[in-house]
């Protein structure tokens, strides 16, 4: 074929995918000639195409509410006891109201009337109190899973009446109310409840009472949510509790990073979930919408082991602290997005207190503490104790994609004070068989944990109750432990809260946690056309409030 | 149909099922050596918040503490009973999950293969009537050019050439007729590759006969010599040469998949791989190697009854393969 042949076949063809195209959109524009209008003059109807990276494993309830991919679908398809707004606060949805004993040991929810599941089911007193049962237990040797974040200290629930619950607990669990606006805490039918695990992982035969019930979905490809019209029970929190403004939203696999971005530029698609965070200015200055959402949990950063040489040295620890600067990460990994860390807990979490001061870059004084534990420079400016070099083995937490960047950053900052650093990057798979807490070989453990209450982070750092003993301390720091009981035992939001003040202050000084920055792990890169939509308290997009324009 | 047919086609067939059950065993036993497994590794999240106690007695309950043959045998009991079990991965069965994706996979391997047979008749026919001075000759080196490109390579080009520069498909659209049809390309060129070598060496061969000379001879048209004549006696081996490539329909069915975003039996292995999902895992590889086996079977046991040339001296006999073709061609050996 000539060049000449060539081309005109080229100009061919560009006339007929033009046209093509053309009768497309104008197909595309007759279908929807009639959109309604909302009571708020918002349209209502329109198709939403969502591109996410993964549709995760199981789609039993229990085992797949906290996915950070499946989560996207239930918080559509399900309801919650309570809602919890990204700043922490705690408002009614399902439950109208509720009250405690004086030492948080029993709660009573006063659930709303005219709740439905999408199986007709009444959502009521009943249902709730099977919805606490299968979150505190699961049924293991099905291979239904606990809530692992539910309060372990649940003892049982009773249905008083159609609409109120009583919850029972063996100590003071604060943390409960909260708990219940959890992403874990989805209400599921009863019906679906007590059918066996195969047929709850069937996500078509799951019903809740959510906004969208599922239209359909095809294992690893998409699930495709339709409005339900009879909804009125959203959370006022909102501002709408009425029926949603979308007529569908559809969640799409496409695994490729690059794909789902190009596909949002040229509006084939609307929201592209999870793209690099180097991308984000550029994607802006094209008009498209941006959203960097702040779960509630712990920033990200190191838990150390204390067991492990010389990170048992507290002036070690400290000069690690020191030693990190972290605004360097924030301009050079991240973009302004980012939040510094104030704490070991994200800002936006309330009982977070300003711990800056204790977190400034300070590269003298790491120098120094090194200097007053014996750690001399030696050759290569690598520092030496006993022969042996002031080592820092890192395993990249590979749940968040920049943290290995991150971690290559810190090698170098922390080489110019003597440190030597190792970086190790494994896949899922292998990080969760060797890298642990305390772990031999693992000096510091990179977190990157979402929880819904503060009250909860206490129980974790040391191994009483089941804990997960973060920094390998067991029982032996006396300061702490004392911190851990009194938090865990405080009856009222006000007396827990110079509590925490106290111990993230300890926890900080003493070099347990060293945060890096606060973290986000959900990126939303979105079409302008799409508006409206809510971030929750663990970073989900709710898009029941959304619309979308022509 | 003699008594040695079916001696021959009785001991082939015992041949494809110990292969078939092999291949379940083999599977088992490569992913169990390897650490990990879906239910664990959720467990392992710390994010899930699990504590040790409790993965413990979850994966006790789940049966995942078993040595490891005290494992293999119940899941090769349920196997022989045609029971494929549940995916520990999405806890659905894995026949469902198989029966979902396979009819996408089956599309794209039998559209491949359709392109690939295309491509390889085109080829063969222009080495044989295609002038010099138009490149018969460099129609002969296609098929080693399309042999040594990988198939993804293939599909990136395409994608971006088609999907992104020229607009034929959508990306996220993989099923769409112009997205399968490129999928179906990239698959097929190299497939194509092995089916043009065989048909032009017996092309060659062929065409040089006298009965082609003495057709030529009688002025029959270019077109009608290569479909009437020279296209049959040719073909034979190419049945073989096809019976083969299923293996490979799959295994490029698997990269074209990824490359091109269909949810098909590929992107279903490499989820299962990531997450080491053995039964569904155990379940594909047993089902490749029943496609594999079968397809085989078939080519065995039809080539003597499609042609009648063809003789069976008991288990010595077999098909002929490319490596006889260029030394021994079947019309020859047969017919003196």
């Amino acid at each position: 074929m000539n060049d000449r042949s060539f081309r005109s076949l080229l100009s061919r063809r560009r006339l007929l995918t033009a046209t093509s195209a053309l009768a497309f959109a104008a197909l595309v524009a007759t279908v929807n000639v009639a959109p309604a209008l909302a009571e708020d003059g918002a349209h209502d109807g329109g198709d939403v195409v969502f591109l996410i990276d993964s549709l995760g494993d199981t789609w039993i309830p229990n085992n797949s509410a906290i996915s950070s991919f499946q989560g996207h679908i239930w918080g559509h398809v399900t309801d919650k006891l309570l809602y919890v707004d990204a700043h922490g606060k705690v408002s009614p949805w399902i439950a109208e109201r509720w009250e405690q004993n004086d030492s948080a040991t029993e709660f009573t929810l006063h659930l709303k009337t005219g709740v439905t599941f999408s199986d007709g089911s009444p959502l009521d007193a009943a249902a709730v109190v099977a919805n606490l049962d299968i979150w505190y237990a699961g049924r293991k040797s099905e291979g239904i899973n606990p809530i692992g974040l539910f309060p372990k200290t649940y003892d049982h629930a009773e249905a008083v009446n159609a609409t109120t619950v009583k919850v029972f607990f063996k100590k003071p669990t604060l943390g409960f109310i909260p708990t219940l606006g959890y992403h874990g805490s989805i209400l599921i039918s009863p019906k679906t409840i007590a059918s066996p695990a195969s047929a709850q992982a069937d996500l078509s035969k799951t019903s809740g009472s959510g906004p969208y019930v599922v239209e359909s979905w095809k294992e690893g490809d998409y699930v495709k949510l339709a409005k339900r019209k009879d909804y009125n029970w959203g959370p006022a929190a909102v501002g709408q509790t009425g029926p949603a403004h979308l007529d569908t939203i559809t969640y799409k696999l496409v695994s490729e990073p690059s794909l789902r971005v190009a596909a949002v530029q040229s509006g084939q698609a609307d929201v592209g979930y999870n793209a690099s965070p180097q991308e984000l200015e550029s994607l802006k200055s094209e008009g498209l919408t941006v959203a960097t959402p702040r779960y509630l949990g712990f920033v990200n950063g190191w838990a150390v082991n204390t067991k492990l040489a010389p990170y048992d040295d507290v002036k070690v620890r400290q000069a690690l602290q020191a030693g990190i600067n972290r605004q360097e990460i924030i301009d050079t990994v991240y973009t302004p997005d980012w939040k510094l860390a104030t704490s070991f807990i994200q800002s936006n979490v309330p009982g977070a207190t300003d711990q800056s001061a204790l977190l400034a870059y300070d590269p003298d004084k790491a120098e120094k503490l090194l200097d007053e534990a014996g750690w001399k420079k030696g050759p290569g400016g690598i520092r030496v104790k006993d022969g042996k070099p002031l080592l820092l083995t890192l395993n990249s937490n590979p749940y968040l994609a920049t943290s290995k960047s991150i971690d290559e950053l810190i090698s170098q900052q922390l080489g110019k004070i003597g440190w030597k650093v190792d970086i190790r990057a494994y896949d899922v798979v292998t990080f969760g068989q060797k890298v642990k807490y305390g772990g031999a070989g693992v000096p510091a453990y990179e977190v990157t944990r979402s929880f819904i209450d503060a009250g909860t982070v206490a129980s974790i750092l040391t191994n009483a109750n089941n804990g997960e003993n973060w920094f390998a301390l067991d029982e032996s720091d006396k300061t702490l432990n004392d911190l851990r009981d009194k938090i865990a035992g405080a009856g009222s939001i006000e007396a827990r809260k110079p509590l925490l003040d106290e111990l993230q202050k300890y926890v900080l000084d003493q070099g347990y946690f060293i945060p890096r920055t606060q973290i986000v792990q959900r990126i939303y890169v979105q079409s302008p056309k799409l508006k409206g939509e809510v971030y929750n308290g663990v970073a989900y997009a709710s898009y029941y409030t959304a619309t979308k324009s022509k | 149909m003699s008594k040695a047919y079916f001696n021959y086609a009785g001991k082939r067939l015992l041949q494809a099922i110990v292969v078939i059950l092999l291949s379940y065993v083999f599977t088992f036993v490569v992913v169990s050596i390897l650490p990990g497994d879906p239910i664990t590794n959720v467990l392992n999240n710390p994010q899930n918040g699990f504590t040790p106690d409790e993965i413990k007695e979850i994966i006790a309950a789940q049966g995942l503490d078993k040595p490891i043959p005290v494992q293999l045998w119940n899941a090769f009991s349920g196997f022989l009973t045609g029971d494929l079990g549940l995916s520990m991965r999405t806890n659905r069965p894995v026949a469902t999950l198989i029966a979902e994706v396979l009819p996408s996979t089956l599309v794209l391997a039998s559209a491949g293969l359709a392109v690939a047979l295309l491509l390889a008749a085109i080829i063969a026919y222009g080495t044989q009537f295609l002038p010099q001075r138009f490149g018969q000759g460099l129609l002969r080196g296609f098929p080693s050019l399309f042999l040594s490109v990988p198939n993804f390579v293939i599909g990136l080009v395409l994608i971006h050439l088609f999907g992104f520069q020229l607009g034929v498909f959508r990306v996220i659209e993989p099923d769409s007729f112009w997205a399968t049809l490129f999928a179906a390309i990239a698959l097929g060129i190299p497939i194509s590759a092995q089916i043009a070598e065989v048909l032009i060496a017996n092309l060659d061969h062929e065409s040089g006969q006298d009965y082609a000379t003495v057709a030529r001879g009688r002025g029959l048209s270019q077109m009608r010599l290569f479909v009437k004549h020279l296209l049959k006696p040719s073909s034979l081996p190419v049945i073989t040469v096809v019976a083969l490539t299923i293996g490979e329909l799959l295994g490029g069915s698997l990269i074209t998949e990824t490359v091109f975003g269909r949810n098909g039996l590929g992107s279903l292995v490499q989820r299962s791989v990531s997450t080491q999902d053995l039964p569904v895992l155990q379940a594909v590889v047993s089902l490749a190697a029943v496609v594999f086996v079968v397809v085989n079977l078939i080519a065995d046991l039809t080539y003597p009854l499609l042609d009648p040339r063809v003789k069976l001296l008991g288990t010595q006999q077999r098909r002929p393969t490319t490596a006889d073709d260029s030394s021994l061609p079947i019309s020859k050996a047969v017919t003196p």
